[in-house]
């Protein structure tokens, strides 16, 4: 059943993100429109795909007269990411209902995920609260969507520091996660080895690859800290 | 709705939703080994990572290209969400600093 002060608790958690999600959302509704998506078609896509990567790759594709298969295969690459946090999330929800975990890993984002670990404590065993930080975060996204494609530029995506909102984010949600003096240094490890991936390799198999390679590096160093106590 | 659009949000909503909730299905139900657990514990921190550092050295067509735009935008959303770790004031901050460095650069 909801909980829905859990819900709200989550909904309120997820405002950051709307307001990256909803200029985004708008320049791939005026995007989707440019490449002669309907604004139905435009949403549709948002609600059922919901992944902005993989959606502005489909409309450059799409505009480029490149057929469905092709796209779905990309998206299907691009999206392969998310494995590892739905791999992460499963930690805080053991044993709980397939119809629930299917509810809250068809709105995984990278944000929405990044947000949820920022305090897993809000999150474990508590799927209320991360369904409306989703729903939340999916809202804004297909609002923005719908709305780029119904009324084109509302605002410049480019002006207004918007480009850097979700960056920002991140950034800051990278520094909550530095806890240890070895996090830090997964970090740095990850951030080099995710420049020298992107750098070599074609799509974006850096951000899996990175992934794997830190968190192991992360268990080595931990390891070697364990065995010296 | 165009019956080719369909397929095409049907296939990339298929292809999304495996990774998302294959794994989630599985190991909810499995016992995870600690040194699995251990890892799954760097996740955020190296995912994170490589979406943020990239950014910073990468041109929008991919080739390595220092940003200085988004460079000196990070610095500071860098040293202050170190001190304030607040999501919301980083947000705002990093959104005014990248827009006044637009009037410079």
């Amino acid at each position: 059943m909801l909980n829905t002060n859990q819900f709200r608790e989550g909904a309120k958690a997820a405002l950051p993100i709307v307001l990256g999600y909803l200029p985004v959302g708008m320049a791939f509704g005026v995007l989707a429109r440019q490449a002669g998506l309907t604004p139905l078609e435009a949403g549709s896509m948002s609600l059922l795909v919901y992944a902005g990567a993989s959606q502005f790759l489909a409309i450059e594709m799409i505009s480029k007269s490149i057929s469905w298969f092709p796209i779905v295969i990309a998206t299907f690459f691009i999206n392969l990411r998310h494995l590892l946090m739905s791999s992460t999330l499963s930690l805080h929800f053991k044993g709980h209902r397939l119809r629930t975990l299917s509810l809250l890993s068809v709105q995984l984002t990278d944000e929405s995920f990044a947000v949820a670990m920022s305090n897993t404590s809000k999150i474990s065993n508590r799927p209320s609260y991360l369904f409306g930080l989703q729903m939340t975060s999916q809202i804004a996204w297909i609002a923005g969507s719908v709305g780029g494609a119904l009324f084109g530029k509302l605002i410049d995506h480019k002006d207004y520091g918007i480009p850097f909102a979700l960056s920002s984010l991140f950034i800051c949600l990278l520094v909550i996660q530095i806890k240890k003096i070895h996090h830090l240094w997964v970090m740095i490890i990850a951030g080099i080895s995710s420049i020298v991936f992107k750098w070599v390799l074609p799509g974006n198999w850096y951000i899996l690859l990175t992934g794997i390679l830190a968190s192991g590096i992360g268990i080595a160093i931990e390891m070697a800290e364990r065995d010296k106590k | 709705m165009r019956e080719s659009i369909l397929i095409l949000i049907l296939g990339m909503g298929l292809v999304t939703f495996l990774p998302r909730f294959l794994p989630m299905a599985f190991l909810t139900r499995w016992v995870i080994p600690e040194r699995l657990k251990m890892g799954l514990g760097y996740i955020p921190i190296a995912i994170l990572s490589a979406i943020v550092f990239p950014v910073l050295f990468f041109n929008e067509g991919g080739n390595v290209e220092i940003q200085p735009h988004y460079l000196l935008s990070a610095i500071p959303v860098f040293i202050f969400s170190w001190r304030v770790k607040s999501l919301w004031a980083s947000v705002i901050l990093g959104m005014l600093v990248y827009w006044g460095l637009g009037f410079f650069l």
